[in-house]
């Protein structure tokens, strides 16, 4: 590599693995063709490409918001030219584990506002459904059309020391980050097409269609398929997923709406339009629960639509995804999932969870207490990365503090041992640097779950840092998901 | 369609149309101040300007505020004016944002380009080049809409934004006449009083357009017929009037027709009388009176626009 070279050559490994280098420095098999065709760049090649990249993102508005930033709400996800590699073997693992998953994951949520037989049966602690921020009473004993509840699930995965790929988060409300993933790839076929093993990297563009035919699949019961009208519902174009919002409607062909523009009567939902008003079966919302209807939820809600609960308790709009969600998908009920997937479907979890202590669990608590500077706290209800305390990071005073609001609190934490977990090759301005990654796959379910191939992988901004969300200034990168017998 | 994207799609349609007149006539006064020497002129030249596209709210306020602000930065680059090319620009971009499912990838990325050529380095790269930029980045806007955008309701009614603004504007541009004082009635068709109505026409774009019609020089009452009465000129308040006629009628094929009918009637009857009448009646009568008439007419032609069909909450299903 003699000119790239230059690029790499500082480039010292993390404590966790690297994709694309072993521990030796040799460049592993799944990166192999990618590193041959990276060498015929030199450095000049490589940075005109990475600034025809961020340009190429920059004038699509391919942005997200911050909310906690006053200069200015916009901003592009920084993109990283090397990406994340997944070898055909790896990601057959990969795509059961996350179908057993979010198969398991649905059956928990019906049974959860129905029947209760994993409570019953002991499988998770009725004080931690009864503590959950995420519980929804207006979802009590009802089934939406098909039993699914998670339609669009994204499942936080990293790879941990030893190279296995594990569970981090499940997302099973509003995921947002797949308008990315289809992004990245565009610009990286117009900045970097030679990069490409030629045929040999999956697709992802079949995702509007997947997502289209799934709205589809899910309409009440009575309307004709030809017939169904689905819209998107977002809280407006300063929510920080707003181009996703905008993004997918577009892919999809579909009305992009807010609640002002719906209106229910008699348990039906109306758009406005400008010759009247017109009926809608299907609402693909990336509205949270609470401000969904203000009759139902949250009163002071200006972002939802009066009645709006009622008419899908009625059976005359699906709701994707469905309400009450954030029951499946809180950390502390994670900690739970392996028994859930072995109690509903009889088999092992193919993909692990990390290791959890909750703050509900008395031994648990005892051990996050005294092992706190050793591990990472998260809140069980937050999410964005905010809010996170990275024990051997910290001072003594943080993690002073930290144990004193899990004393006052013990529900509201879990803890996890911190991780080592991958690091991907990423550009720093000037040179490649390891970065940790993770990845986000997405499953979208209908009447069966088709898996996005590879999915959002975010690196962290820092090479000290563990937290890769774009909320903390977190890039992202392409996932190639390498089919049979190729090399990337 | 949505009516509140009908109604983003109608004001997208009017806010380019202004960024690219007030670039236009901006360039052109630039052009004048600088071919036109004395200081106090040039002061001149921007008040009535600024007044013209009525961008001067707050304007005296801050000018004597800020001693290094020009009267063409407050117009061109200020964010305290929200009617400057700047702001009109960032109005635009917010609203292709919120419309970004209704118009194509390179209608948005070519309004994302002049929004970021707006951004900051813009006033440091001038007043000339900036509005340069924008005058192509419109054209090429409203080019790649008709070439990459469905034909349907939406774009029927940023058809019907974009004319409604350009005849507005067209009416200002020649109005702006009124304010060029002559200093006796002895210089009617003189040096000086050409040289106006020959920045109008340039302020319209409509120099060369005048060239082949009349082939002679310029005189105030052919400009105006040029500029009001010609329906072969896109400029002319005829042109807008019929085009807006029939976009209108288009965008609402599908609405019940009496709520459709107040705005059509309003167009029709605005049509005819253009069609009806020449320059010599329009003079006679005063030509400032007639555009005053005009644009009052317009504006109430918008408000119902909004009131009947983009706001209108339907009453039953």
């Amino acid at each position: 590599m003699p000119e790239t070279g230059d690029l790499l050559s500082d480039y010292t490994l993390l404590a966790g693995p690297d994709e694309m280098f072993a521990p030796d420095g040799s460049i592993r098999p799944k990166y192999s063709g990618l590193g041959s065709r990276l060498a015929r760049w030199t450095e000049r090649d490589f940075l005109a490409r990475q600034a025809a990249a961020d340009l190429d993102q920059l004038n699509g508005g391919v942005t997200f918001t911050v909310y906690q930033d006053d200069r200015g709400t916009e901003r592009i996800f920084p993109f990283s030219l090397i990406p994340r590699v997944i070898d055909a073997a790896e990601w057959d693992r990969l795509e059961a584990g996350l179908v057993q998953r979010v198969t398991a994951l649905n059956r928990f949520l019906v049974d959860v506002y129905t029947e209760q037989r994993c409570i019953k049966d002991g499988v998770i602690p009725v004080d931690v459904l009864a503590t959950s921020e995420g519980f929804n009473l207006r979802a009590m004993g009802f089934v939406p059309p098909l039993g699914v509840y998670a339609h669009i699930a994204g499942i936080d995965l990293i790879r941990d020391q030893s190279g296995e790929y594990r569970v981090l988060e499940d997302n099973v409300r509003t995921p947002s980050g797949v308008s990315y993933v289809l992004e990245n790839r565009r610009t990286m076929l117009n900045a970097a097409p030679d990069l490409f093993p030629t045929g040999s990297v999956a697709p992802v563009d079949d995702y509007p269609d997947r997502l289209l035919s799934m709205l589809n699949a899910v309409r009440p019961d009575g309307v004709a398929s030809e017939d169904v009208r689905a819209v998107i519902l977002t809280p407006g174009s300063q929510n920080s997923a707003y181009f996703e919002h905008s993004f997918l409607a577009r892919q999809m062909g579909i009305e992009l709406v807010e609640g002002r523009d719906l209106t229910v009567h008699n348990q039906c939902v109306y758009l406005r339009a400008t010759t009247g008003l017109e009926r809608v079966h299907v609402i693909y919302r990336r509205v949270d629960d609470d401000f969904l209807d203000p009759l139902a939820f949250r009163p002071d809600s200006m972002l939802g639509v009066t009645g709006l609960a009622d008419a899908y308790r009625g059976g005359h709009v699906s709701i994707v995804n469905a309400i009450g969600n954030g029951v499946a998908d809180n950390k502390v009920v994670y900690r739970f999932i392996p028994d859930v997937i072995r109690y509903f479907l009889g088999e092992e979890p193919l993909i692990r969870n990390v290791d959890t202590w909750v703050g509900t669990k008395p031994e648990d608590l005892a051990y996050m207490i005294e092992h706190l500077g050793d591990l990472v706290l998260k809140p069980a209800n937050g999410s964005g990365g905010y809010g996170i305390v990275i024990g051997p990071q910290s001072t003594k005073a943080q993690i002073e503090e930290a144990r004193e609001q899990v004393r006052a609190n013990p529900a509201g934490f879990i803890a996890q041992p911190l991780q080592e977990f991958s690091t991907i090759p990423t550009f720093n301005g000037t040179k490649l640097e390891p970065r940790r990654a993770d990845l986000r796959p997405f499953i979208v379910t209908g009447s069966s779950s088709w898996v996005l191939p590879g999915g959002l992988t975010r690196v962290a901004s820092r090479p000290e840092s563990y937290i890769v969300n774009s909320s903390q200034g977190g890039g992202s990168k392409d996932t190639w998901v390498l089919r049979r017998r190729e090399d990337a | 369609m949505l009516s509140r994207v009908a109604e983003n799609l109608y004001w997208l349609g009017r806010y380019l149309e202004r960024a690219e007149n007030i670039a236009r006539m901006a360039a052109v006064n630039y052009r004048a101040s600088v071919e036109d020497s004395a200081d106090e002129d040039e002061a001149v030249l921007w008040d009535a300007l600024i007044h013209a596209v009525g961008s001067d709210v707050g304007y005296a306020e801050t000018m004597a505020s800020d001693a290094a602000l020009t009267p063409g930065q407050w117009l061109i680059f200020s964010r305290s004016n929200p009617g400057s090319l700047c702001s009109t620009i960032t109005h635009a971009r917010g609203l292709a944002r919120e419309l970004r499912e209704h118009i194509s990838r390179e209608v948005f990325e070519e309004i994302n380009l002049l929004y970021l050529a707006s951004t900051d380095a813009a006033s440091s790269r001038g007043l000339r080049q900036y509005t340069a930029t924008v005058q192509r980045g419109v054209a090429a806007t409203i080019g790649l809409y008709d070439n990459t955008v469905l034909f349907d309701e939406g774009r029927e009614w940023f058809r019907c934004g974009m004319f409604m603004e350009r005849a507005d504007m067209t009416s200002r541009i020649i109005d702006a006449k009124y304010y060029m004082l002559l200093p006796s009635i002895a210089d009617v068709d003189g040096p000086l009083d050409r040289y106006h109505w020959l920045s109008i026409l340039r302020s319209a774009s409509a120099h060369e357009a005048f060239r082949k019609r009349y082939r002679g020089s310029i005189r105030g009452p052919l400009v105006a017929e040029l500029l009001i009465l010609d329906s072969a000129f896109p400029r002319s308040l005829r042109f807008c009037v019929s085009a807006l006629e029939r976009h209108y009628g288009l965008a609402t094929t599908g609405t019940p027709r009496m709520r459709a009918l107040p705005v059509a009637r309003e167009l029709a009857l605005l049509d005819l009388e253009l069609s009806s009448t020449d320059t010599g009646e329009i003079m006679r009568a005063g030509l400032h009176e007639f555009l005053g008439e005009f644009q009052s007419r317009l504006s109430r032609v918008h408000d119902s626009m909004m009131e009947d069909i983009l706001r209108a909450v339907p009453a039953s299903l």
